[in-house]
């Protein structure tokens, strides 16, 4: 096994240097871009979320190597195993990160992640600290059963994570097609934070955009369309540990209150759902919204 | 171990800069709600399908009061340079005293709003006290 280095390790200075080069440009053109107290909780989001992590690392670790002793194949060290994995492991990005979205128990550690409602380079880091609670590592570790070694799971990973760090601005509008075709890029992934109804769970890919394209979940930025970051109910508050914890505490009351049948119903269905149906998910939202279109563009006759 | 730690320590205190950074780049800014036009925006970007039918807006610009057609309550509060808002129903508490009136959302977290309403506090006061939602 060749010795690997953390590449987080070595981005953390760049990501430090884009936040100040990124208030920089918002000083100039957009004060309102940023704002001290959301950027002080996002950064110390994902200062609790490496510590989250270096403490449950080693047990996921241990898993995967023990999942990787039974692997199906022998890929080892090759050449071409490092972008297979790297492509590979997106793709199982893609779909932890859709189940993010649309699995409340998923989506009680990934809330973390969206709940401010500005879009910038802090943003990026602002990551869960419930992650090894939800299990959202159940979605990459199979690879390692298909016979990728977990250290290479990791490094691509690692990678995986920096690229998108950069994605999180507003001061980049649109690349060239072909890159926009391919790439996730800050114009996919703004629609992926907004909380416009058009916008609601789309754009789920982490490096590429095609699996978006491929599995239907791609919307195009529609130019000219303000866009309102953050969650459907917005927190309201700066608060740490109510941002890390809100959904659990959410989940929890929910668990407690509702009829045993519909119980296990609040911890697999989507966001906003409820066994009474007084409150909304994105479908529904959505739904209502192109109602509202359709009747702006249909008017009755004898209005 | 130590290593770790220096890290740590190291990430605190780049976060303490770029949080200083902001503040002394003056980042954010002082938003108001200006106008009706303003808090009908506010509030079609709060909840999806509220229309306002009726709109009071604090003096100060720094919340809102509004009313769609089915009676339905929409409380907008400044969060920062954005806005946040929650739907109100009978269980949350008003309290009105002369043109200030407070509501309260029931949530420990997102508070309770105190609006100056001038001669509109009143009225908006009984219809939070009659809301049947």
């Amino acid at each position: 096994m060749p010795e690997l280095f953390s590449p987080i390790d070595y981005a953390v200075p760049a990501f430090i240097i884009l936040i100040v080069a990124e208030m920089l440009w918002a000083r100039r053109r957009a004060p309102e871009k940023y704002e001290p107290r959301d950027t002080l909780t996002s950064l110390a989001l994902g200062t609790g979320s490496t510590v989250a992590g270096a403490l449950t690392g080693a047990l996921v670790f241990s898993l995967a190597m023990w999942i990787y002793e039974h692997r199906v194949f022998d890929i080892g060290w090759v050449w071409w195993a490092w972008p297979l994995c790297f492509v590979l492991d997106d793709l199982a990005y893609y779909w932890a990160h859709r189940s993010g979205h649309r699995v409340r128990w998923f989506w009680a550690s990934h809330v973390n992640h969206h709940s401010s409602q500005h879009y910038n380079l802090s943003t990026a880091l602002r990551q869960t600290w419930t992650g090894f609670i939800a299990l959202g590592f159940i979605f990459r570790i199979p690879l390692a059963f298909l016979g990728f070694h977990p250290a290479m799971l990791l490094f691509v990973g690692a990678f995986n994570l920096i690229y998108q760090f950069w994605i999180h601005t507003e001061a980049i509008y649109k690349f060239p097609r072909w890159v926009e075709y391919v790439m996730n890029t800050p114009s996919h992934h703004r629609v992926h934070h907004a909380t416009n109804p058009r916008y609601l769970d789309r754009n789920y890919g982490g490096t590429f955009i095609i699996w978006d394209r491929i599995f239907g979940t791609f919307t195009e930025e529609v130019e000219g369309e303000k866009i309102r970051y953050g969650i459907v109910k917005q927190l309201g508050t700066f608060n740490l540990l109510w941002s890390v914890f809100h959904e659990w505490i959410g989940i929890a009351q929910d668990l407690w209150s509702a009829p045993w049948r519909h119980k296990f119903s609040y911890l697999w269905r989507p966001p906003g759902w409820s066994h009474d149906g007084s409150r909304d998910t994105s479908d529904s939202i959505r739904a209502q919204w192109l109602k509202s279109q359709h009747a702006k563009a249909d008017p009755p006759a004898n209005a | 171990m130590t290593a770790e730690l220096l890290k740590l320590a190291g990430s605190i205190a780049a976060i303490v800069f770029i949080a200083w950074l902001a503040r002394f780049w003056k980042l954010g800014g002082d938003v108001r709600i200006r106008s009706e036009e303003q808090a009908r925006e506010i509030a079609h970007e709060t909840l999806c399908g509220f229309e306002p039918v009726d709109i009071a807006i604090d003096k100060a610009g720094t919340a809102a009061l509004m009313r769609d057609a089915d009676g339905r309550h929409l409380l907008v509060r400044r969060h920062g340079v954005q806005w946040a808002g929650r739907l109100l129903d009978q269980h949350n508490e008003s309290r009105l005293d002369q043109n200030f009136l407070t509501v309260g959302t029931g949530e420990k977290i997102f508070g309770s709003v105190t609006l100056n309403l001038g001669a509109q506090a009143s009225r908006w006061a009984a219809g939070l006290r009659n809301l049947t939602i």
